[in-house]
């Protein structure tokens, strides 16, 4: 297949929308990384810097959705060119969920910023923050590769993500037992890392619209899944 | 819904109305079409789309023998109607065009009245026994066309009076006065405007209730909202054949994506 079209406006159009999403992708994951500092270094400043960005990726989400309305109704996309605006706008849609979930991280951190830092919290949240950054990296990398292989990594590493989820709640609940003091603030802190895993499952979700984007179809649903949170009992920890 | 899907539609697989096979047309020295093996179902429409030259209207053609007016051109190979060759030497050509009706790009009504042009097939052909049942055969078809509101009460009217997108639909009245079976059009709205477009393509919709309907379009979009399926074709041969949605969405053929999506073929 070519990759011009002959009415090379069209090009243009497609190329400005996928310009617009990575851009999206870019400060979503500054943003997402941003935000974990600024919990771990108890940096309101950071914090707010967060809290301020996310409205201009939320802009772009609307100026995605807009463009990718106007070149469906003006250029009659077909083929790989309708795959790729209807990838286009979900990625969009995943991505400013993501940089919700960074600003709510930001949020939070602000308010444990005002209270007794729980031992080892930031270190973990951070890394957290890193594999996701990382999957939602590859996602978008795949993205431009049309790389499916990629795509099918990025899939995989959730389950990281997941267990990481799993071990951070376990050690939140032992500290609230240890002292309700913590109460307050491992609730917050387990509000974050489950949008961190949130965030995961959006960069899988990615990753899979890459994989519709060049086969033309979904993956089937059989990721291996870790077991469920919920079957993970206080008499287990 | 004509954007059904083929299995949407309820319509059995195997009711096939033409089957082609190994089809080779040369004009003169020039191979047209290169082994072309196609089937068209009952009952729904299949649209042929390519770049100019690709063999799509010499191939429409030989589904009714029109190329048979053309001392240079020869077929090959074999195209069954119902399963019975249409290219046997039993077969009358005339009578097989009573059966395989034809729509051509630009209206071509006769210079006769509105009602003589819709009589005239019925009457070479002796459909009919009356005036009354002429009548009758007229007043459906062009219902079937979805004119006679705009025409009944000047039937004896010129048909070359009416407007181009009433040209066109009475020239389709016309090829389904003679209860045909299969209708081929060869892109029958490139000389209409949008409105009219739009209301010969809801009428191809209703037709394919009773016939197979062929159609040649260069409007892609044309082809994707009147078909069930697409078949494209390229340098005479047919690169992709299959559900018209499929085409659409996920063409096979890089060939076919590259025409489809407007890039350099």
């Amino acid at each position: 297949m070519n990759d011009r079209h002959i009415l090379r406006a069209f090009d243009r159009d497609l190329e400005g929308i996928q310009a617009m999403v990575m851009r999206m992708g870019g400060m979503v994951e500054t943003a997402i990384m941003e935000a974990a500092e600024a919990l771990e270094s108890r940096d309101e400043e950071q914090a707010e810097k967060v809290r301020l960005n996310d409205k201009a990726i939320d802009a772009l989400e609307e100026r995605v959705n807009e463009d990718a309305a106007r070149l469906i109704a003006l250029r009659a996309p077909t083929a790989s060119d309708l795959r790729t605006v209807l990838t286009v706008m979900k990625i969009s849609a995943s991505l400013e969920r993501v940089g919700d979930y960074a600003k709510n991280m930001a949020k939070r951190a602000n308010v444990l910023g005002q209270m007794p830092a729980v031992p080892g919290a930031g270190g973990a949240i951070r890394r957290m923050a890193r594999t996701v950054t990382d999957m939602l990296s590859h996602a978008l990398d795949a993205y431009i590769q049309r790389d499916t292989q990629l795509a099918e990594d990025v899939r995989v590493r959730d389950r990281e993500v997941d267990q990481m989820y799993n071990a951070l709640f376990r050690e939140f609940l032992t500290h609230m037992m240890e002292d309700p003091r913590n109460i307050t603030a491992c609730m917050h802190l387990h509000f974050i890392a489950k949008n961190l895993e949130r965030m995961g499952d959006h960069a899988t979700a990615i990753a899979e619209q890459v994989i519709y984007l060049v086969t033309g179809t979904l993956p089937d649903d059989d990721r291996p899944k870790v077991e469920n949170v919920t079957t993970v009992g206080v008499g287990e920890s | 819904m004509n954007d059904m899907s083929r299995t949407e539609t309820g319509v059995n697989l195997t009711d096939i109305k033409i089957a082609a096979r190994k089809v080779q047309v040369h004009y003169g020295a020039n191979h047209a079409i290169k082994d072309v093996d196609v089937d068209i179902n009952d009952r729904m429409v299949t649209a042929f789309i390519g770049p100019s030259g690709c063999g799509k209207s010499t191939f429409l053609r030989c589904l009714n023998r029109m190329n048979d007016t053309i001392p240079v051109c020869r077929v090959e190979g074999e195209i069954r109607l119902d399963g019975d060759d249409i290219y046997d030497r039993r077969v009358d050509p005339v009578q097989l065009r009573a059966k395989v009706g034809m729509v051509f790009q630009k209206p071509n009504p006769f210079p006769k009245s509105i009602y003589d042009n819709v009589a005239y097939g019925p009457r070479i052909h002796g459909l009919t026994r009356s005036r009354a049942e002429l009548d009758e055969v007229v007043e459906t078809s062009l219902r079937r066309a979805a004119l006679w509101g705009e025409v009944k009460d000047r039937l004896a009217a010129p048909g070359t009076g009416l407007s181009g997108g009433q040209q066109q639909r009475l020239c389709i009245a016309r090829a389904v006065a003679t209860s045909p079976e299969v209708l081929l059009m060869d892109e029958p709205c490139s000389a209409l405007d949008p409105i009219a477009t739009a209301q010969v393509e809801e009428l191809i919709d209703e037709l394919r209730s009773r016939f197979a309907v062929v159609i040649v379009t260069h409007s892609m979009q044309q082809a994707a909202r009147v078909s069930q399926n697409t078949a494209f074709f390229h340098l005479g041969n047919l690169v992709e054949f299959g559900e018209t949605s499929q085409v659409f969405t996920n063409p096979k053929d890089p060939r076919t994506e590259s025409y489809i999506t407007g890039r350099i073929g």
